[in-house]
């Protein structure tokens, strides 16, 4: 996950170093490029591009008369501009210098599945940041870039973060988790894994299904307690959801267990009577967590789904399944970002021990190469 | 449903070219730019956008638009055809024997998938069968066989089989009387190597005439690279699109249509068995376009005609321009109309009234239209034949008891008196008339149903289709 989206930053930050950073034998330079391109074609004309951009990236401001070819690239704004910044000695980032690096960048998040108002936000802050700057000769464009990128990712990324571990540990037991989320996100399967995600830090768990709704749903949900050996109350298909899961909260009461994991139906955003149902089962139960599950791989309707979830049963925080598909992950960032929630765990795999925490710095230090892992 | 937002936004930006003979570059940019975000916003691949305006826009700035056309109808044209050209035509699934297999991601609905095209089948008069190879996932099996039972057709699976690749045989084999066999399999993802050779594996085994990826409408700019996958490795014929009736856009399956150079076959859009369509492209998207979708509305209208007139032999519509409109007429057109589906669908289907006045109503005015009529037949079954057939005897006494006898309320009762006698007026005005003066009777029927709400209107411009 999130490798595409990576590689696209990184280009981002080559295109802002690129139209910043040429002077004004750009321009002779450029028709003598151009000549070459015309006699080769275009696969020259893209090494010519992209070795400039290498160049960039590695030898800084001192050495700018190396990326001349880059200039190759035909929607550059006006050299002459650029020349005056370079004879002050300095390099002024204006408007029309991030106006391409811009929409690429745009179109690199919609890409990733960032949703469209998202990645607006992002843009206008990373504009709002880098607009009038002016660059000293001590750091790079590339440096300006890569800080205005993180602190807007991050911005939207890190909302709310908290330790759920500690929140567990600190909270009254037992506590009562419900998963939220329409069809098929992967809400049983993530319960399993945290049922077994606790047993590993030492917490006890009751699963209670309160999906009385889907053919199959008892069984499947039987099964992951029959392998894990947990507790499983349940109710006749077509019972009162709340019902079961305040039966697995009075066991739990009982038997001293530590957490209760209350499974409910999935349910399409647009239902009225079900998102009623998922409002009632939040008012009887009053879980301590909410927990919304979504999968990696959704697109635009992800912050959709996501804030009439918020809303019909307020969440604390997101799990993302599926993240092992090759998916961008945008997803991940418009949920934190409509939601106000942090995302908390990712699924990753087909195995109990298939979960991961989420961590928001990690995820845009590697975004942004800091990080080679 | 897909491309809805495409609908409204394109109409706002068509609308300020109204009166317009030429094209600006500017107009074409403007509207370049529209299709873009709302493409772009239901999911649809960024590479595929960009192709897809810019295929428009040089359309839209280098043809001539023809002698006597607007710059819009011009506009319009060119994005119809280019989306038409896009979604290609449903995926053909000739009615006989066939093997079917069933592919995609984890929780993308195959399985309720699988039920339903059975159930499809089953009521195009052939004999399915569902075939379960999904050993993985637990309750797979008794999901399976519990949709099945639904759709009340044969069911194979193996709840102790550990081979996918067995029960795919085993199961072609126990159901071999069947007509069509449909073969369910695991979720699984492009990159699940193991999985992705075990799906290949069942691909040989069970030798299906066509393979259909199942997507869920809110994949995002993933579905290229699944659809890719999926495509390599047991070859895509068509796509199948879940969970509609949510806000997802499903452009994801365009995507992956246009990736394997396939159609799509069938829309998913509610959670029971039946709640599955076949996708008519054309239709879909003039009505997207709210240029209306008149083949469809007119094939609807003539099955309600048939199921509603076949029970009743002596009900004649072509009465309706002779005799007398009794509330018996009124009955029968309403019953006609429930059958025709959903009123907001076939609402959309008719030109000028899909599209932009849709978009005018207010979000609820179907329901309550909806709700009124059903009303409006309950009281009307408290009636006896005699007040159908001569509403003109029904009494302040008759009303207390109809209102007593139907549980609904007496200001109800009397309004769809008073929509009878409305309509009784409207249609007697037409008696007579030719078909040139359709516009005109159109137009009456507006003003007409302004009095009644849209229940009057609806009521009334039912006539000319019947």
């Amino acid at each position: 996950m999130f490798d595409g989206l990576k590689d696209k930053l990184n280009d981002f930050r080559k295109d802002v170093e690129e139209t910043t950073e040429k002077d004004s034998d750009a321009a002779a330079d450029a028709s003598d490029a151009t000549a070459t391109d015309a006699a080769t074609g275009t696969p020259a004309a893209d090494d010519a591009a992209d070795a400039a951009a290498t160049v960039d990236a590695t030898s800084g401001p001192a050495e700018e008369s190396d990326t001349d070819a880059s200039a190759a690239d035909e929607s550059d704004p006006s050299t002459f501009q650029r020349a005056k910044a370079f004879a002050t000695g300095r390099v002024i980032i204006e408007e029309e210098d991030l106006e391409d690096p811009l929409w690429n960048l745009e179109m690199a998040l919609l890409e990733s599945d960032v949703e469209m108002s998202v990645a607006e936000e992002i843009l206008d802050t990373v504009r709002e940041t880098m607009l009038g700057e002016t660059r000293k000769q001590v750091e790079t464009t590339g440096e300006l870039v890569e800080e205005a990128l993180h602190d807007a990712l991050l911005d939207v990324i890190a909302v709310g973060q908290f330790d759920f571990e500690e929140r567990i540990a600190e909270a009254d037991k037992p506590v009562t988790i419900v998963f939220t989320g329409v069809n098929g996100v992967g809400k049983t399967t993530s319960i399993a894994k945290l049922s077994e995600w606790l047993a590993d830090r030492g917490y006890s768990s009751v699963l209670a299904n309160g999906d009385t709704y889907r053919a199959g749903a008892n069984e499947q949900i039987r099964e992951h307690a029959d392998r894990l050996d947990r507790k499983l109350i349940s109710h006749e298909q077509g019972g009162d959801p709340a019902a079961v899961i305040y039966d697995g909260l009075e066991y739990a009461k009982a038997n001293d267990v530590d957490v209760v994991l209350g499974d409910t139906a999935g349910r399409l955003h647009t239902s009225d009577d079900l998102m009623s149902q998922l409002e009632k089962i939040d008012r009887v139960v009053d879980p301590d967590l909410t927990l919304f599950v979504d999968e990696a791989v959704a697109g635009q309707d992800a912050v959709t789904r996501a804030e009439e979830f918020n809303e019909a049963a307020e969440i604390d925080g997101t799990i993302l399944t599926k993240a092992d598909a090759d998916s961008s992950g945008g997803a991940a960032i418009s949920i934190a970002y409509v939601t106000g929630k942090p995302i908390l765990f990712l699924g990753t795999g087909q195995g109990y021990d298939d979960i991961e925490r989420f961590d928001p710095e990690r995820l845009v230090d590697r975004l942004l190469g800091a990080d080679e892992t | 449903m897909v491309l809805d937002d495409l609908g409204s936004s394109l109409r706002g930006t068509l609308d300020t070219l109204q009166g317009k003979s030429r094209l600006s570059e500017d107009d074409v940019e403007e509207i370049v730019k529209e299709i873009q975000r709302s493409l772009l916003s239901a999911d649809v691949d960024v590479s595929l956008v960009m192709e897809l305006s810019d295929a428009i826009e040089t359309r839209a700035l280098e043809e001539e638009p023809p002698g006597g056309t607007t710059a819009r109808d011009h506009v319009l044209k060119i994005v119809y055809e280019e989306l038409v050209d896009l979604v290609g035509d449903s995926t053909e699934l000739p009615l006989e024997s066939q093997t079917i297999l069933l592919a995609g991601l984890q929780g993308s609905g195959k399985t309720t998938s699988a039920a339903k095209m059975a159930w499809w089948f089953s009521k195009k008069g052939l004999r399915p069968a569902v075939i379960q190879t999904d050993t993985f996932r637990p309750g797979a099996y008794d999901q399976a066989k519990q949709m099945c039972e639904r759709a009340e057709v044969e069911f194979y699976g193996d709840p102790d089989g550990e081979d996918p690749v067995q029960i795919a045989r085993d199961g072609l084999e126990a159901t071999a009387d069947a007509d069509v066999h449909i073969v369910d399999t695991a979720g699984r993802h492009a990159l699940e190597d193991d999985l992705i050779a075990e799906i290949e594996a069942i691909e040989t085994a069970v030798d299906p005439d066509r393979s259909l990826l199942v997507l869920d409408a809110a994949i995002g700019q993933g579905a290229k690279e699944q659809a890719r996958q999926f495509e390599r490795s047991i070859g895509i014929e068509g796509v199948v699109i879940t969970k509609l009736d949510g806000t997802a856009k499903g452009g994801g399956a365009l995507t992956a249509v246009n990736e394997t150079d396939s159609s799509i076959a069938f829309l998913g859009t509610g959670e029971t068995v039946q709640d599955i369509e076949r996708f008519e492209p054309s239709g879909f998207i003039s009505r997207l376009l709210g240029m209306g979708d008149l083949k469809q509305l007119s094939e609807r209208v003539e099955r309600a005609m048939a199921e509603t007139g076949g029970e009743d032999e002596d009900w004649d519509p072509e009465d309706l321009l002779e005799g007398s409109f009794t509330l018996k007429d009124m009955q029968k057109q309403m019953e006609t109309m429930n059958k025709m589906g959903p009123l907001d669908q076939v609402m959309d289907m008719i030109p000028g009234m899909g599209g932009g006045m849709m978009d005018q109503l207010p979000d609820d005015a179907m329901d309550v239209t909806q709700n009124r009529m059903r009303d409006f037949e309950v009281a009307m079954d408290s009636m006896t034949d005699e007040e159908l057939e001569n509403p003109r005897i029904i009494g302040q006494s008759r009303v207390e008891r109809i209102v007593r006898g139907s549980g609904i309320e007496e200001e109800t009762v009397r309004e769809l008196l008073e929509q009878h006698k409305m309509m009784e007026r409207t249609i007697s005005q037409f008696q007579g008339m030719g078909d040139g003066d359709m516009q005109r009777m159109m137009k009456k029927l507006e003003q007409g149903g302004g009095g009644g709400g849209l229940g009057g209107m609806m009521g009334g411009g039912k006539g000319p289709f019947g």
